[in-house]
């Protein structure tokens, strides 16, 4: 054999022994392992699987669900919800509250063991910093600190002052984007509070490299795209020590979750449809629980844009002629038809019994009475957004077959999402078809839908002062301070909501896909999981 | 032996290697110019506005924030302006600021590109050791059975969807079989070896880790044969044809008339000069493989520049989707360089000529 002969060979027996080298499974080092499994949760990283939709470590730009999620098990918040309640805030940082009796401000009084995770007390100039930097980098989650006025009482007592009565102050306190931040550290890193923090604050990339905050877990590697990975807080001060040492978040594809979960390899997946998980193996549950999305539909009420939508008789007839059965059927077992905009999980969700239904026959009485010329109405939908495993075109589809059969003539118009988004909020759209995730947990964040809301007004073109009735129900709702009253107060306002051109079609299941072993799993719907309660 | 006046003449010319990669990389730099012209342009036609997709309803209804966000990636300026920003950044390597990851368009490519760069190359190799193999026994049984069993085999390789394949393989190799990891580059928190080269299974080596090594292994080879299987067939049916080109030749007939033994009348006679248009083919198949990642990176979680670009293009990040451009078009001027040199390399008619 030549010596050229002998290369070839000793390189395909390589190539070979490479091929059958990386068939058996590799013996991982210590600081690795597979998802989680309870006898060995001590030393296996739990493992979650979800597709990324991540921007930032920094709790101040976070505003996307697997930050939260991430946020939410790093930086502690003055104040918290345990579970999936979002009904009743449990202190966090602040051991207590109290609000004056204008409802304008509320003293914080905080807890005296709280520290952060290099083992230094949480103060009130650290509250102070961090929620003026919200506010002042002008983030995406900025709006959640805006119009409050923070001040130091004391080193273990914060007052926060409020322009105008905001029922949801305690609930967007608990939003992981207003995570209290180690001042001191993160000033060293180049973090700003000032009022030109927007341009001053230098610290985004900082946070990916260390977390600086007091909640149970602490940053051991940030990939944006790849996996974020969390180690537990050595200096974790609050009662509860978490179950999982380590805690992996990975970015998977959502047609591999249920693999991965099937297989062992992760303990939790988070983007599967209820399709997927009709049928799974042994050793894996699944659960689905209706999500934080509203699936909604509008109607364009600016005769500008086009007459028909604008008419309430064709509106009803939209409303009247939607099977929403048949939208519930498509997104699965888990998922419920939105009575309103409310979302069942918050006080003021509308009852289901006063859902408008199907009703074919109704639908075209309506259109009669309405006039509809037969010309044909665009209705518009992001084409590349899938939620919950139910995808818009698929249910912009079906809702156009179902105004077919009472009459209406449609012309399905599919862009990806960041075009057609911006044709929606300049309010261009003749019909819509949209979701909505709340911005913070309160029922009042869908007042945004009503006659001259951020939605109601904008895309909708339901200007203020086109109904004083249903205006003065919100205007009540959002100052309301009895929470029993505020809650009857929204739900009449989604009776009002359903008379107009605003409709809620439903809410897609989240379906969670677990290791069996796995406990304390609940749904939260602003942060997901939280992955500290995990057991 | 060059006479000395023609060699000056050539020296005068540049028409040496030095001065044949001279001139074609200043065309590759004027080409990936026109391509950032040609990339801006269409970036900016596409409708939409990338503060609106870029912000919430809420912070969207901000006026500061709005402005924070135009002012800070230069959205503002006329559009002359902003692509002779962008041109003169290039030329310092500054690519811009992502509006999605908010970090610089180099840093995001630097930790992409690589990962893409080794699926790539490891489906390639794959695709050169088996398509040139099959290719040749095709070719040499021409018209029997393992000739129609590879042609039919290159034809599925061809036509099969990838995204079909993926989760086809991944569901029989990985879940059934569980012979390959089909997530991610390394098993979850798993540290990466330090970064070197970029390149896991290569910085692994360097970090005399045989372990990071062997599960970067066991992670990297099914979307690699995924990968590698519309590029086998091209390459197969590629082969196929130039091997019975040059089998028709006098001189193998005088190869063979003169006794020289069949594996060395393959190897010399046939294969090299066959390989010439299989260099062609495979040096653009290796573009494509790594431009064309996107639903292989998608379903098998690999964290490379396919999935960067098609983020970037729903979000309207055009610092990003201008950065994979460039970069991409760098890629193909580079790649066709190197091809045009093997030429020479392989055969010295093209070398002289």
């Amino acid at each position: 054999m030549s010596s050229k002969q002998k290369a070839g060979s000793l390189a395909l027996v390589v190539a070979l022994a490479a091929l059958g080298l990386s068939a058996c499974n590799p013996t991982p080092k210590d600081s690795a392992g597979s998802g989680g499994t309870g006898g060995a949760a001590a030393t296996k990283p739990l493992v979650i699987d979800t597709v990324f939709v991540l921007k930032s470590a920094d709790p101040a730009r976070n505003y996307e669900p697997t930050g939260n999620i991430v946020a939410r098990a790093l930086y502690d918040t003055l104040v918290s919800f345990k579970g999936a309640d979002l009904k009743t805030p449990v202190p966090s940082i602040a051991q207590k509250w109290e609000q004056s009796a204008d409802g304008l401000s509320w003293t914080f009084t905080l807890d005296p063991k709280a520290k952060f995770s290099d083992g230094s007390a949480v103060t009130s100039d650290d509250v102070v910093f961090s929620l003026n930097r919200v506010e002042r980098v002008k983030g995406n989650p900025s709006f959640l600190a805006d119009g409050l006025t923070v001040t130091a009482k004391g080193p273990e007592s914060v007052e926060v002052k409020t322009a105008a009565y905001d029922p949801a102050l305690l609930g967007k306190l608990a939003s992981p984007s207003l995570g209290i931040i180690n001042s001191k550290v993160a000033k060293a890193a180049g973090a700003s509070d000032a009022k030109n923090a927007a341009t001053a604050d230098q610290a985004e990339a900082a946070f990916a490299k260390a977390s600086m905050g007091s909640g149970p877990y602490v940053l051991d590697s940030f990939g944006l795209s790849t996996e974020v990975d969390l180690k537990v807080n050595p200096n974790y001060w609050g009662a509860t020590k978490p179950t999982y040492q380590r805690v992996v978040i990975r970015n998977v594809d959502a047609a591999q979750q249920k693999n991965n979960v099937e297989k062992g390899e992760s303990a939790l997946a988070l983007d599967l449809s209820p399709d997927q998980v009709a049928s799974v193996g042994s050793g894996v549950v699944s659960s689905g629980v209706p999500s934080q999305y509203t699936f909604y539909l509008f109607t364009n009420a600016n005769p500008a844009v086009n007459k028909w939508t604008a008419n309430p008789d064709f509106q009803e007839a939209v409303r009247r002629g939607i099977d929403y059965q048949g939208l519930l059927e498509l997104a699965g077992k888990g998922s419920r038809r939105a009575a309103g905009m409310v979302p069942v999980q918050f006080a003021g969700s509308l009852p289901d019994d006063k859902a408008p239904t199907f009703d074919a026959a109704a639908a075209k009485a309506a259109l009669a009475k309405s006039g509809y010329d037969g010309s044909p109405i665009e209705i518009s939908f992001p084409s590349d957004l899938t939620q919950n495993g139910v995808s818009f075109t698929d249910m912009s589809t079906r809702i156009s077959a179902d105004l077919n059969k009472i009459g209406i003539k449609t012309n399905l118009k599919g862009a990806p999402v960041a075009t057609v988004l911006e044709l929606a909020r300049g309010g261009k759209q003749q019909v819509g078809v949209w979701l909505w995730g709340p911005d913070f947990p309160d029922s009042s964040n869908y007042l945004a839908f009503g006659p001259g809301g951020i939605v109601g007004g904008k895309r909708v073109n339901w200007k203020a002062g086109s109904n004083p009735a249903l205006e003065s129900i919100m205007k009540q709702a959002a100052t309301e301070k009895d929470e029993a009253k505020r809650a009857a107060l929204m739900e009449q306002f989604q009776e009002g909501l359903n008379q107009g051109p605003v409709m809620g079609l439903i809410q897609p299941a989240q379906v969670f896909l677990a290791s069996k072993d796995l406990k304390n799993l609940t749904y939260n719907l602003v942060w997901t999981v939280n992955v500290a309660e995990l057991g | 032996m060059q006479a000395p006046a023609t060699r000056r003449e050539s020296v005068r010319r540049g028409s040496g290697l030095g001065g044949f990669l001279g001139r074609r990389a200043i065309a590759g730099a004027l080409l990936v110019v026109g391509i950032t012209l040609v990339a801006f342009v269409l970036t900016h036609v596409v409708p939409g506005d990338p503060a609106a997709a870029a912000l919430g309803q809420r912070a969207i209804e901000d006026p500061a924030t709005v402005a924070t966000f135009r002012a800070k990636y230069g959205l503002d300026d006329p559009l002359w302006k902003q692509y002779f920003t962008y041109l003169f950044g290039l030329l310092r390597g500054d690519f811009g600021i992502s509006q999605q990851t908010r970090r610089p368009v180099l840093t995001d490519l630097v930790e992409y590109l690589p990962p893409t760069i080794e699926l790539a190359l490891v489906a390639i190799v794959i695709s050169l050791v088996v398509g040139v193999a099959l290719g040749t026994v095709a070719a040499l049984k021409r018209d029997r059975w393992p000739d129609q069993l590879i042609r039919v085999v290159s034809l599925t390789g061809v036509s099969v969807p990838t995204f079909w394949l993926a989760l086809t393989a991944s569901l029989i190799f990985s879940v059934k079989l569980g012979w390959f990891s089909s997530t991610g580059q390394l098993d979850p928190g798993y540290p990466k070896p330090p970064t070197v080269t970029g390149l896991l299974l290569v910085d692994s080596l360097l970090d005399n880790d045989p372990f990071t090594f062997q599960m970067g292994l066991h992670h990297i080879l099914l979307p690699a044969l995924v990968l590698a299987a519309y590029t086998v067939g091209l390459i197969t049916r590629f082969t196929r044809a130039s091997v019975l080109e040059v089998l028709g030749n006098d001189y193998i007939r005088s190869a063979h008339a003169k006794g020289l033994p069949r594996r060395t009348v393959i190897l010399r006679h046939v294969l090299r000069p066959a390989m010439v248009p299989i260099i062609t083919v495979s040096g653009l198949a290796f573009g494509s493989l790594l431009s064309g990642t996107v639903l292989v990176e998608s379903i098998f979680s690999w964290p490379g520049l396919g999935q960067y670009a098609y983020k970037s293009s729903l979000a309207l990040d055009l610092p990003a989707v201008m950065g994979v451009s460039v970069i991409v078009a760098v890629i193909y001027v580079v790649i066709n360089l190197v091809i045009d040199v093997l030429y020479g390399v392989i055969d010295p008619r093209i070398r002289i000529s």
